[in-house]
């Protein structure tokens, strides 16, 4: 299940501005309060992956310990997808919500 | 007694398990490596062998990593040679009939003998462009509609298998139209006096060599790659 969301949980790290392989990784910890336990060497396909769908920019920078390390940010294609994967999740959300809501209420009163 | 350095260890096999495409083995290896050292010196607290273990642990098994990497790059390369046959073939056929205008603007007729062989030749060149144009039409539609995988596993390998030998079959007749193309003209530039109006021939007659051998360069490059991740990935 989460695979299947992994660019979506990909591109929300970068929201917030452009970063490198382990600062989305350690964002994506802290913005679900570490609740999603991927291997962390699956997030580096995928950033590969979105950068040649044309969702991702990169550029190689010099780290503070003097190692190259490259730097992803939302391109505007980028920013527009997740716009668009955040309004389908949050349908499905409310969706899913208002239905466990309804199973409730459908225990409570049975059709007859 | 000196640690073992487990990082370096980690990656080389993960370079080893990327072989297949080398510039992305290069790049995903610095970026592992920066990712593995700055993990390492998030604890700097921790005894350094242990510290390096932890890193490659949360990273995940290098063969899987270099899986999907695979299968992306197997992928991207497939629809570039698709891409390039496309572009071959209308290559081909605007320098094909560049030189063909060239000829009747110039009056360029030729002798009896090479307006038979000329004829046998077209013949050739219609039927080998048909050929290639409808056998690249249902590759370019097969590999349009393909999805990419997860990983790189043996039903995705068939799949690329395939998507690359209609690229090489269609890829035959318009060699073979080339090499067509190649003789009428060197019959012709031999018989007629080398003036600057065989200019044209030559370069035209030049860029189709070109444009197939790029196709051929191509498609050679993504069977060797889709070979090497073959014994890899599935062997």
């Amino acid at each position: 299940m989460l695979k299947g969301h992994l660019d979506m949980i990909v591109l929300a790290a970068l929201s917030s501005g452009p970063a490198h392989g382990y600062a989305i990784i350690q964002e994506i910890h802290r913005r679900t309060g570490g609740t999603f336990e991927l291997p962390e060497g699956t997030v580096y396909p995928a950033l590969h992956r979105l950068e040649q769908a044309g969702l991702l920019g990169s550029e190689w920078t010099t780290g503070e310990a003097g190692r190259r390390r490259r730097v992803y940010s939302l391109t505007t294609r980028g920013i527009r997808n997740l716009a668009d994967q955040t309004a389908v999740w949050q349908r499905f959300r409310d969706a899913i919500g208002g239905l466990l809501g309804e199973r409730g209420d459908a225990t409570a009163r049975p059709h007859l | 007694m000196r640690q073992p350095d487990l990082i370096s260890d980690y990656l080389d096999r993960l370079t080893r398990a990327l072989s297949f495409d080398t510039p992305l083995a290069r790049r995903v290896r610095q970026e592992v490596e920066d990712h593995l050292s700055e993990a390492v010196a998030a604890e700097p607290e921790e005894d350094p062998g242990a510290a390096q273990l932890r890193a490659i642990r949360n990273f995940g098994d290098p063969r899987a990593i270099a899986s999907e990497y695979a299968a992306q790059s197997l992928f991207w390369q497939t629809r570039r040679v698709g891409i390039v046959a496309v572009v071959v073939a209308a290559g081909i056929l605007v320098t094909m009939n560049a030189r063909g205008a060239w000829y009747g603007w110039t009056q360029w007729g030729g002798s009896a003998e090479l307006a038979a062989l000329r004829r046998i030749g077209l013949t050739i060149d219609l039927y080998a462009y048909a050929i290639a144009l409808a056998i690249g039409l249902v590759g370019w539609a097969y590999i349009g509609t393909r999805r990419r995988a997860a990983s790189f596993d043996a039903p995705y390998r068939d799949q690329v298998k395939r998507c690359l030998l209609l690229c090489a079959v269609a890829a035959l007749p318009l060699i073979a139209t080339v090499a067509t193309d190649s003789v009428l003209t060197a019959l012709r530039l031999f018989e007629s006096e080398l003036r600057l109006m065989a200019l044209v021939p030559i370069v035209t007659m030049a860029g189709e060599i070109a444009f197939a051998a790029l196709l051929v360069a191509q498609l050679r490059k993504a069977m060797q790659r889709t070979a090497l991740a073959s014994s890899l990935f599935c062997g």
